[in-house]
């Protein structure tokens, strides 16, 4: 490696950390956005979502039709709020690219297996061997290349196509319904005409009082939903005139208004529902249907719970329906009763539930449930008639003093018997659960308890000298000697013997007894078979 | 040819790098005159041969296991031995155990005899069969190049290399490798089959009249100097930070691990794992030309290096994970 090398290797690598970091900011700064792309193609739904909410407002508030904005803006506005949000983030994105990131990051682009990151680590310690140097020198034509290299745009990771097929189409649809939603005027209330709560309690007694407008309102959930709308579009114009004509003519329901005109002087309207027979409701050609009858539940249960006054007074009110009804003959009720049939309340008179009524079908239920019993055999076990059976239990008691509860003295198994034999076999057969005892004690428990340790007081121990032994010693066990061993240790000790004689424990008055008078008499023993 | 590694310039450095290179082509060019195919398992033999590592072979019978291990034993004049493990082999018929020799004089005196385990180059064959008892004798051996029989104790003699086969299969009346010994082993090499054209050699060498005669090209100096110049080479930091990360990454509960991997580890690598990885990555670096160790090294290593390492626990076995797999997650 020449002296000029590294000079130039590390300006290689200045460049290449140079040229690579802002590469890879911008490829970072474009991956961010990619990022934020998603989120952006939501936001793209936020202006119409406010726009909505705002016609909204503007509709509940009754205020005239027309967007709040131009279609124009509206646009505009729904694209800045995504775009704005990327610039946002863009500005604020920081990306901090190291040294070795960026070396790493041209490492693989050119394919150096890392060959510059390692030299530019070896060329800033301070030691470097063998191995290291060559490892830079490897590096000096890897850094050349790198200095030139561009780096591959990385995939970076693109929007969630979900989010901009739902985002892009479903703001369009919200501006759309922004737009439309602006094309109606909400109608006015009441309030809003200007009529006061005493109006409205005005209106309310007279349709109480209106038995016409009692009968319109009952049926009033066979009117669509359509009439609704029609008639609530209506309304406001209506409500005008009503505010022109004055406070007289406010106490009129709107039931009465649409009869304004077409009725002419001394005609009453039941006589013209009984001359126009096909647009009044309840016509006597829809009467004749029998299924029409079992359709409309309903009204039968309302007219149940109306009071006998009202009761009556419709009673007297279809008798004068009835006098002047001899335009409709020949339509007659499903229950065929001898009067003609009225044509607006055939419902009423022939399928209102009469107390009478209510008798016969409880007398038709009890009918029923015999039929029930009688077709099947009689009263069934599993059923819902079954019976708890007697107990035939004819123990007379659990001992000498307590009675059986369930015996009842007539006889049969009782549950234990049942659960023997065959009847053990039998699955349905409960078999009840005996312990008479147990073979052993019973379960061991084995408790631990944690208990601290306590200091206790004791007597110090006083040291003593330890005396010599004074009672008996006991067998001595004597190993087995060698052969050699014996006749050394004899011939040892009768040269002792020879040199000092054999002290008798008699002439030294020594009641102790030594080692070695022990030993000596041992191999005096031991010698003496032999001698 | 000096023994010991002198590597101060870029030239020696050089020098030796080729020089490691010239040696392990010679010993694999002369097994690959006995052994047909298995490149990868050759390479991975040679490569825990150079980095003074142990390897464990497994594989279903008939793949050469044993061939390949034999013939490098005949390829490197070193002194080579083959334990045939036994479920009633015991750790003396390994060590060696002390016996009751006469001397010239009539007597009797106490004589170490060595076992099997002191050689440069061991074949410790279906090593799963043997007892758990005999099976820690190798312990000692492995991590500490020694075998203590009694207060004697052995240094066993550098090349040391215990090269053990196992079969997966046979689980009848064998004992697993605990833990402990499993870690010692650099690399577990999985054998495969061969493939078609291999097939056709095998038969053309195995089947006629046709011997093979290996000849030793390297001797013990020169793989004790290998060894040198592979553990000379140095180590960048960054690829440092990726090796201990990749076995951090292994061990569950750790910042690293995948959320895969806490689910199905039992157990992570240990340090042997990081030793074991730069050691093996260094081997490759040296073979692949270049003079540090790089990450790619690193990964192409991992798979031998950490799957004997790495314990897949109830639940991973029971979806059907493989410490492979668990791999191939961490290197993601």
């Amino acid at each position: 490696m020449s002296s000029h090398e590294p000079d130039q290797i590390e300006e290689d690598i200045k460049t290449v950390v140079w040229n690579s970091s802002n590469q890879i900011q911008s490829v970072d700064q474009r991956a961010a956005i990619a990022a934020n792309i998603p989120v952006a193609f939501t936001l793209l739904l936020v202006t119409p979502t406010v726009g909505l909410l705002l016609q909204g407002f503007r509709y509940l508030g009754g205020f005239e039709s027309g967007s709040i904005f131009p279609l124009w803006l509206w646009i505009g506005l729904t694209v800045s709020v995504p775009l704005a949000w990327l610039f946002y983030k863009a500005a604020t994105l920081q990306i901090s690219i190291d040294r070795q990131r960026a070396l790493l990051a041209a490492d693989k682009q050119i394919g150096s297996a890392e060959r510059i990151t390692t030299a530019d680590d070896f060329m800033r310690r301070s030691s470097a061997d063998g191995f290291m140097k060559a490892a830079v020198d490897d590096a000096t034509e890897w850094a050349k290349r790198g200095r030139v290299a561009k780096l591959e745009h990385s995939k970076t990771s693109r929007p969630d196509s979900r989010a901009a097929w739902f985002a892009i189409p479903g703001s369009a649809m919200l501006l759309a319904l922004v737009f439309f939603v602006g094309q109606f005027a909400r109608p006015a209330t009441l309030a809003d005409v200007g009529l006061s709560d005493k109006d409205l309690k005005l209106q309310e007694s007279a349709a109480v009082t209106d038995p016409d407008t009692e009968e319109q309102r009952e049926d009033a959930p066979e009117e669509t939903e359509e009439e609704v709308r029609k008639e609530s579009s209506k309304k406001p114009q209506k409500q005008k005139a009503v505010n022109r004509q004055g406070d007289a003519n406010a106490a009129i329901p709107d039931n009465a208004e649409e009869s304004d005109g077409k009725l002419n002087e001394g005609e009453t309207r039941e006589s013209q529902q009984a001359s126009n027979p096909s647009s009044a409701r309840g016509a006597p050609s829809a009467s004749g249907q029998p299924s029409k009858s079992d359709e409309t539940p309903k009204p039968r249960k309302k007219k149940k719970k109306k009071s006998k006054p009202e009761r009556e007074r419709e009673k007297k009110e279809r008798e004068q329906d009835e006098k002047p009804s001899g335009a409709s003959s020949g339509q007659g009720s499903s229950k065929g009763s001898d009067n003609n049939a009225a044509p607006s309340d055939w419902a009423s008179t022939s399928q209102a539930a009469t107390p009478e009524d209510d008798n016969v079908e409880e007398e038709d239920d009890v009918d029923d449930e015999e039929e029930e019993q009688e077709s099947r055999g009689g009263v069934q076990p599993n059923m819902r008639d079954r019976r708890t059976p007697v107990n035939r239990d004819l123990q007379i008691g659990f001992g000498s003093a307590r009675p059986n509860p369930d015996a009842n003295g007539r006889g049969g198994p009782g549950g234990q018997k049942k659960s023997r034999g065959v009847a053990s076999l039998v699955l349905g057969v409960p078999i009840p659960d005996r312990v008479n005892g147990q073979p052993n004690k019973g379960r061991i428990r084995i408790t631990q308890q944690r208990i601290t340790p306590e200091i206790e007081e004791s007597d110090p121990v006083e040291a003593q000298d330890r005396t010599a032994l004074n009672g008996p010693v006991g067998p001595i066990h004597h190993p087995e000697l060698e052969p050699w061993l014996q006749n050394l240790v004899r011939r040892y000790f009768l040269d002792q013997r020879e040199k000092a004689p054999l002290r008798t424990p008699e002439k030294d008055n020594d009641t102790t007894i030594s080692d070695d008078s022990l030993q000596t008499s041992n191999v005096s023993e031991s010698d003496s078979p032999q001698s | 040819m000096s023994s010991t590694l002198s590597a101060d310039t870029p030239a020696e450095a050089r020098e030796a790098a080729e020089e490691f290179r010239s040696v392990h082509s010679a010993i694999r060019t002369e097994v690959g005159r006995m052994m047909v195919g298995q490149d990868a398992t050759v390479d991975g033999v040679l490569a825990a041969l150079f980095a003074a590592g142990h390897v464990l072979l497994e594989g279903v019978p008939g793949l050469g296991k044993t061939l390949l291990v034999s013939s490098l034993g005949k390829a490197i004049d070193l002194s080579f031995s083959r334990i045939q493990f036994t479920p009633d082999m015991m750790p003396a018929d390994i060590r060696g155990t002390n016996v009751l020799t006469e001397n010239e004089s009539g007597g009797t005196k106490l004589e170490f005899q060595a076992g099997p385990l002191v050689a440069n180059l061991v074949l410790a064959d279906e090593i799963n069969r043997a007892t758990p008892r005999t099976q820690a004798a190798l312990l000692e051996s492995m991590q500490e190049k020694q075998i203590s029989v009694g207060k004697r104790t052995i240094q066993l003699e550098d090349p040391f290399c215990v090269m053990a086969t196992q079969n997966p299969v046979e689980q009848e009346g064998t004992y697993p490798l605990p833990e402990a010994q499993l870690d010692r082993f650099l690399f577990k090499l999985v054998v495969g089959y061969p493939a078609e054209n291999d097939y056709r050699t095998i038969l053309r060498r195995t089947t006629s009249n046709e011997q093979v005669q290996l000849k030793p090209v390297s001797d013990a100096n020169a793989i004790i100097r290998m060894r040198q110049v592979v553990r000379a080479v140095p180590v960048p930091e960054h690829v440092e930070t990726d090796a201990i990360r990749l076995v951090m990454a292994t061990q569950p509960g750790n910042e690293y691990t995948a959320p895969m991997v806490n689910e199905v580890v039992a157990l992570g690598a240990s340090p042997r794992g990081v030793q074991a990885l730069i050691l093996a990555g260094k081997v490759r670096a040296l073979l692949e030309g270049r003079f540090a160790v790089a990450t790619e090294d690193l990964k192409a290593v991992a798979h031998d290096v950490l799957r004997h390492r790495v314990l897949v626990n109830f639940q991973g076995m029971s979806e059907g994970v493989t410490s492979d797999d668990v791999i191939a997650e961490v290197l993601k």
